[in-house]
């Protein structure tokens, strides 16, 4: 039995110490708004906060997380820089298919979280490894933007 | 003149005589009697054997990656040409189901196999020649417990005069121990027990110490650091610049048990392996007698210029999320394919955001400006066994071109390490033949 604490709730879960939380999150919890894109690392759209810090949950073993916090994107919006930054996304309609963006938002409330008013290169440094097939690319800049002056 | 020239050819007889009778004379078999009576039997043989087969790990050699452990087939590719690991399980057609006990020993300890033929040297004979008749056997124990697995290694591909097997045993005589490590008065009890683990169990020497022209361990410059099959085995002496003479025993412990040590980066590759298939299953007491005989092996400055920068300026200037802003300016090819693929996991401070294992700071693979390591890390990712789970980073080998991968090196290094580097796409496409 491994425990976690999931969006501020007190959890259990029977899984091997291996299993990646990207599985436990969706297939074990039914948390699935968090996505499945590569399952290497490499893409970004599993992307969840461990205390706040964006992870790639589909790397990441569970037995690794500890006793740190685990925030999904279904939680995020309660979170003050969550909460901007899905208004903004609403609000320039950032959104093309949808598949990479609950990881684009795990990881720009984060990146809003630690630097409230990030220029362009901390954008793209933040952001890089968010990948998105449909190029939702400069909205998601602009969207960043506009957040942080909310 | 004519009773000069009978009397030199008489000598010439004899000396070939000599070494005919020395290079075919049948090898014979060790008195392994008193040994067998020794040894526990049953369980306790296997699991005393289980735990030394692991200590000298057995299965990194005899086994392919994805294959049937101790199947065999695993190919070592030398200068003289390609030899494959045989099948150990106990199959009595492709294995060594038919070995007595004395032939094992005779293997492990002399490099002869069950017909008498000489084995090449890429088998650590020379190593497990220091090992005691007991630990031998309770390995053969252990492993003719394990499911048998048929399977017939390929044919090695050497050339003449390597083919010749008979030639091993000159290189026998001058190379090989003739008996099991002896203890030596003037040094702990857990001295004694590291330098038995590490002679003649896990063989560190077999990568970390330099051969000399005839391919043998050079002991004169032991544990100084090697470079095989594409990869570096790092300087290993307690030299304090070039070698481990400022790692701390508790790093030097982390490192070896678990593969990861703060401040020195992760153990990957070979080693990585190492760590993954037979340090880690060692006991603390264990390892910490290897530390303790490690750190006495003498200095021995090497060449090699992967030494860490401790404190290196882009990297103290960065935060776990981002380069500084001087940094962040360089804006080159490398620096975007860190931002995107890499910076995620590692972080720029090195200080490993996805997984402690994901650090890079300290790490000498980020300080050598050869690149050697790092090339083979990017191509072939890592992976190691950890009580949390198994920590992996993916092989990027398919994902960049040879321009990217020399790009993302160069750039690491600089940054991580404060290394100046020139590696070259060339480099990295002779690094993927490897
Ligand atoms: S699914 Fe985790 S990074 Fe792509
Ligand atoms: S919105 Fe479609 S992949 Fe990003």
């Amino acid at each position: 039995m491994i425990a976690l604490n999931i969006n501020g709730e007190d959890r259990t879960v029977d899984v091997p110490e291996d299993m990646p939380l990207l599985w436990v999150l969706r297939d074990v919890i039914g948390l699935t708004g968090t996505k499945f894109g590569c399952g290497i690392a490499q893409c970004g759209a599993c992307t969840v906060q461990l205390d706040g810090r964006p992870v790639r949950s589909c790397v990441l073993p569970v037995a690794s997380v500890g006793t740190r916090s685990i925030t999904t994107i279904e939680a995020v919006g309660a979170t003050p820089a969550g909460k901007k930054i899905q208004d903004a996304w609403l609000d320039l309609e950032v959104i093309q298919c949808g598949y990479c963006q609950s990881g684009q938002i795990m990881s720009a409330s984060a990146l809003l979280n630690r630097n409230p008013d990030p220029s362009d290169r901390d954008i793209d440094t933040a952001m890089s490894g968010n990948i998105c097939r449909c190029g939702t690319y400069p909205r998601i800049r602009a969207a960043i933007k506009q957040a942080a002056k909310a | 003149m004519k009773r000069l020239g009978l009397l030199f050819l008489a000598a010439v007889v004899v000396v070939a005589a000599g070494v005919a009778i020395f290079l075919f004379k049948p090898a014979s078999l060790p008195d392994v009697s008193e040994a067998q009576a020794k040894l526990p039997t049953g369980q306790a043989l296997i699991d005393r054997g289980e735990y030394l087969t692991r200590a000298a790990d057995c299965v990194a050699c005899h086994t392919t990656a994805g294959g049937k452990p101790y199947a065999g087939g695993l190919a070592f590719k030398l200068p003289f040409g390609t030899i494959y690991s045989p099948n150990i399980t106990a199959d009595k057609d492709t294995g060594i189901g038919n070995w007595s006990d004395a032939e094992f020993v005779r293997a492990l300890h002399q490099g002869i196999d069950k017909d008498g033929q000489n084995l090449y040297p890429a088998f650590s004979y020379a190593a497990y020649a220091q090992m005691t008749t007991e630990d031998a056997l309770a390995i053969k124990a252990y492993l003719f417990s394990l499911p048998t697995i048929k399977a017939e290694a390929p044919k090695n591909e050497l050339g003449f005069p390597f083919n010749q097997r008979y030639v091993m045993r000159f290189w026998n005589l001058l190379f090989v121990p003739s008996g099991p490590l002896q203890p030596d008065p003037a040094q702990t009890a857990e001295w004694n027990r590291g330098a038995y683990l590490v002679e003649a169990m896990a063989h560190c020497g077999e990568c970390h110490t330099p051969r000399n022209l005839m391919f043998a361990v050079d002991n004169g410059k032991k544990f100084a650091g090697a470079e095989l099959q594409g990869w570096k085995a790092y300087n290993i002496s307690s030299d304090k610049k070039t070698g481990i003479g400022n790692w701390t025993d508790q790093q030097l412990f982390d490192y070896l048990s678990k593969g990861h040590a703060e401040g020195r980066g992760s153990a990957t590759g070979s080693m990585g392996e190492a760590v993954d298939f037979s340090l880690r299953h060692l006991t603390p007491d264990d390892i910490k007698s290897i530390v303790t005989y490690v750190k006495s092996v003498p200095p021995q400055t090497s060449t090699d210029n992967a030494i860490v920068e401790a404190e290196p300026a882009a990297l103290t200037a960065s935060t776990a999320y981002a380069p500084s802003a001087d940094g962040a300016a360089q804006d080159g090819l490398g620096l975007k394919l860190f931002q995107g693929a890499c910076a995620s996991c590692h972080g720029w401070n090195g200080e490993g955001i996805q997984t402690p294992y994901a650090a890079l700071k300290g790490s000498r693979t980020v300080n050598d400006p050869d690149g050697t390591n790092l090339i083979q890390v990017i191509l072939k990712g890592a992976h190691m066994t950890t009580p949390q789970g198994r920590q992996s980073m993916p092989a990027f080998a398919n994902a960049y071109s040879d321009v990217e991968i020399a790009a993302l090196s160069n750039y690491v290094l600089g940054h991580f390490g404060g290394k100046e580097s020139a590696i070259t796409p060339e480099d990295v496409a002779t690094a993927r033949k490897q």
